[in-house]
């Protein structure tokens, strides 16, 4: 096949190995060696921004970046990562890294470093251009059931409830918004509802009755009974005959009074049902007042209510924030169940990665120590470590341990501790962190933002304590903020309003916030107390309740009145469905008694002739027997 | 690029020739080898040092490659569910673990479903592939350039200057 052709030139026979190809082999090796040298660390660095800017959910940028192949080590220098919050500022800054990898874990494809130096570590600095925030990743499967409860919580947290407040106090009349109650309430779709048991109720009573016996029945078995001769008998045989009789009637007049008295029975139970039913109504009436007070923007006064709408908010931002880390942790350093599940790759394209690790082995992933330093002037600075973040936790046997302590001067932050603990040895990860700072700067935090009245810190020296476990799905998150020397900023057009909110917090120098989260992701309890919000709620009580209360009373009039009239009826209904049923009941249920009595009476007459006929018959073989005994003697 | 498009019309020159047909057969199936790995991996890297170091058409290679590595995405999912299907058999699992331990081995990333199942799939593929392709070169040969050189408009170039001035160019040149 592969002959020359004839008539052309001869082809030189060739050997299956390319000889000449040494040099382009050379040229291949050359430009790998001139790749490496000259653009292998940019496109690193570009590709560790984009996997980093993927994990940190904004843009990360690497200022400058070296290997080394034969030494396996890197430096990173000028890291910044950009705060997805605050595009402006970067959430951490890196002054530089340097690590050095295990070529004999880079063999097998593994990355081992032994110990790593991170320094200049700064967080909260101001970027030079805004960074790139990534959109949320869609949701794989719908909203789950902890990103339901997330999303009830900030739907509470949203209310402007001061807003509100002080809109009141400006002189809003809540009362008079509510003109005419608009829209259908719960109570109008709950009467109805009433309307259809109650049809459905006597419908099926009317067919229950027309089932029951009737007086015609009691009739037939009366005509029965009076047809037996009771007085007549005259042998043993009629008496049997009597009895028998007697105990068939009794039969069917047992089984047609069965229904009656188990039709009693059942009556008492739905009407019963309802009674409750009827109760009902005021509970949902007080649902429809607390709706319309809602629609109305009319808040509760209580401490509570406002603590929540003060700090509620901030609670939640550390909530969400625990809860992307804690994914990112589970994603990255998945626990020992996770592997096991088996879940489907998110990326058919990239397909899914199985570990064959054993006890000795390297995982993908292993820093097993991380020096943290940040030394500045005047001794101040950070100092921490990192110990064992790796991809397969279960296989080395320890968990993820970070410490740090230090200040960031700059950001006028100091005293800072912080411990975290990420667990992925054994099937149930656990997250712990314990986080606290001696003193940090507030300036112009805005606590209620509303075009009546707007309160926020202009200044204040704070500490702040953190400490959370997850585990699993249950959460146990506890936040506490104290805010010294405060100095409250406070606006407002309304006079009256400024008076109230000085009011409030005449002489408050000191704020506390108290929180704590509990229970599972699809179940959160939250508990937040400040005395803030404690101070407000004295302080508006004072200009407010007298109109909250006759907004109040006005919203449950107004409900009252709509469903007045129909209620009315309804009760009438009822009240003449009840008397109605039980007064056909007990008609049937007194001839049910009369013929019982009847029968009764019938066998005890009986039972006395039975006795007497059996006496006299004792009586005439006593005779007998003495005439026969007498006989012998004689 | 000049070294590229060299081994291009080397192919096209190749092809229109009776003779490589070997040479652009084990080309296309390491193409199938190349398309189905993951672009940096040993194994790509190995079948490119056996591309340069024996005689196979390299530009068949990197043009099925392209095309081979297209058809791969589309059957990722097969690849998917073959190599998790070889990755979970209990059987394996010492060997896997001795494998994904040894120095080098894991730079195939075989312990990646997609990968082990594509892999696992071109090599089935491979000498069909090989020679399959061979059976094509030589219909092509036979029913597409026989014919197209039988045709008036190939007449009608062969009779230019410009052609005779290339001929004479590539039998000095090859």
């Amino acid at each position: 096949m592969d002959k020359p052709a004839e008539g052309k030139k001869p082809v030189k026979r060739q050997g299956p190995i390319r000889v000449e190809a040494v040099v382009p082999l050379l040229i291949v090796v050359g430009a790998t060696v001139l790749y490496f040298s000259l653009f292998f660390d940019s496109h690193l660095r570009r590709g560790l921004e984009y996997g980093a800017t993927q994990a940190n959910g904004a843009e990360v940028n690497i200022g400058r970046l070296q290997t080394s192949v034969f030494k396996a080590s890197m430096l990173i220098g000028d890291v910044q990562m950009t705060d997805p919050l605050q595009p402006q500022r970067n959430r951490v800054q890196i002054g530089e890294m340097r690590f050095g990898m295990l070529w004999d874990a880079l063999l097998r494809g593994k990355v081992v470093i032994e110990e790593a130096v991170i320094e200049d570590v700064q967080i909260d600095t101001p970027r030079k251009r805004a960074g790139r925030v990534l959109p949320p990743p869609p949701p794989q499967s719908g909203p789950s059931a902890s990103d339901k409860m997330l999303a009830t919580l900030k739907e509470e947290f949203s209310g402007n409830v001061v807003g509100d407040l002080a809109a009141i106090a400006a002189g809003a009349n809540p009362s008079e918004q509510l003109q005419q109650i608009t829209g259908e309430l719960k109570s109008d779709a709950y009467m109805d509802a009433l309307q259809r048991s109650m049809d459905e109720t006597e419908q099926q009573w009317k067919t229950r009755m027309a089932a029951l016996p009737r007086g015609e029945d009691f009739g037939a078995l009366r005509t029965r009974l009076g047809d037996v001769k009771v007085n007549d008998v005259k042998d043993v045989a009629q008496l049997q005959a009597a009895v028998k009789e007697l105990q068939a009637i009794r039969d069917e007049f047992e089984a047609k009074g069965k229904t009656i008295g188990e039709a009693g029975t059942v009556l008492a139970g739905d009407l019963k049902g309802l009674q409750s039913s009827f109760a009902g109504i005021d509970d949902v009436v007080r649902e429809d007042v607390r709706g319309l007070q809602a629609r109305m923007k009319l808040p509760t006064l209580d401490a509570s209510n406002l603590s929540r709408a003060l700090f509620g908010m901030d609670v939640l931002g550390k909530l969400q924030q625990a809860r992307g880390y804690m994914e990112q942790a589970r994603e990255y350093l998945p626990a020992k169940s996770a592997e096991q599940a088996k879940p489907a790759p998110r990326n058919i394209h990239k397909g899914r990665d199985y570990a064959f690790g054993h006890p000795r082995g390297y995982p993908a992933f292993w820093l097993r120590r991380a020096l943290v330093t940040s030394r500045l002037p005047g001794e101040k600075g950070l100092s921490g470590e990192i110990r064992d973040v790796a991809t397969d936790q279960a296989l080395v046997g320890r968990p993820m341990i970070a410490t740090l302590k230090g200040d960031f001067p700059q950001q006028e932050v100091a005293g800072v501790k912080a411990e975290l603990v990420i667990d992925h040895t054994q099937s149930e990860p656990v997250e712990r962190v314990q986080l606290s700072v001696a003193r940090y700067g507030v300036a112009g935090r805005s606590l209620v933002d509303s075009p009546s009245v707007k309160l926020g810190f202009a200044k204040a020296a704070a500490s702040a304590a953190f400490t959370a476990e997850l585990r699993g799905e249950r959460v146990d998150i506890q936040a506490g903020n104290r805010f010294h020397d405060v100095a409250f900023e406070t606006t407002a057009q309304s006079p009256v309003v400024r008076g109230m909110m000085d009011a409030s917090l005449a002489g408050l120098r000191t704020v506390s916030m108290d929180a704590r989260v509990r229970g599972t992701w699809g179940d959160l309890d939250m508990s937040l107390s400040t005395n803030l919000g404690d101070a407000l709620a004295r302080g508006m009580k004072r200009y407010l309740q007298e109109k909250m209360d006759e907004a109040r009373k006005r919203i449950q009039a107004q409900v009252d009145s709509r469903i007045a009239a129909q209620r009315q009826k309804l009760m009438a209904r009822r009240a003449e469905l009840e008397s109605r049923l039980k007064s056909v009941l007990a008609d049937k249920q007194a001839q049910v008694d009369k013929l019982r009595a009847d029968l009764d009476a019938a066998r005890r007459d009986l039972e006395q002739r039975k006795n007497a006929a059996t006496d006299a018959q004792k009586q005439k073989l006593k005779q007998d027997a003495n005439q026969l005994l007498d006989k012998w003697r004689r | 690029m000049t070294l590229l498009l060299k081994q291009l019309f080397a192919l096209f020159r190749l092809l229109n020739s009776d003779t490589g047909t070997n040479q652009i057969a084990a080309g296309v199936a390491c193409g199938l080898i190349l398309g189905f790995a993951p672009m940096l991996s040993l194994q790509g890297l190995l079948v490119f040092v056996c591309m340069f170091l024996f005689r196979i058409q390299i530009g068949a290679a990197l043009t099925s490659a392209v095309f081979f590595a297209l058809l791969a995405w589309l059957v990722d999912p097969v690849s998917h569910a073959l190599g998790t299907a070889i990755l979970e058999t209990e059987s394996l699992r010492p060997l896997f673990t001795t494998l994904y331990n040894l120095p080098l081995v894991p730079l195939t990333q075989f312990y990646n479903s997609v990968v082990m199942g594509a892999g696992v799939l071109s090599l089935l593929l491979a000498p069909l592939v090989f020679f399959g392709s061979k059976r094509l070169i030589v219909a092509y040969r036979e029913k597409v350039v026989a014919r197209f050189k039988t045709s008036p408009f190939w007449k009608l170039w062969s009779g230019t200057t410009f052609f005779k001035w290339y001929s004479t160019y590539e039998k000095f040149h090859g």
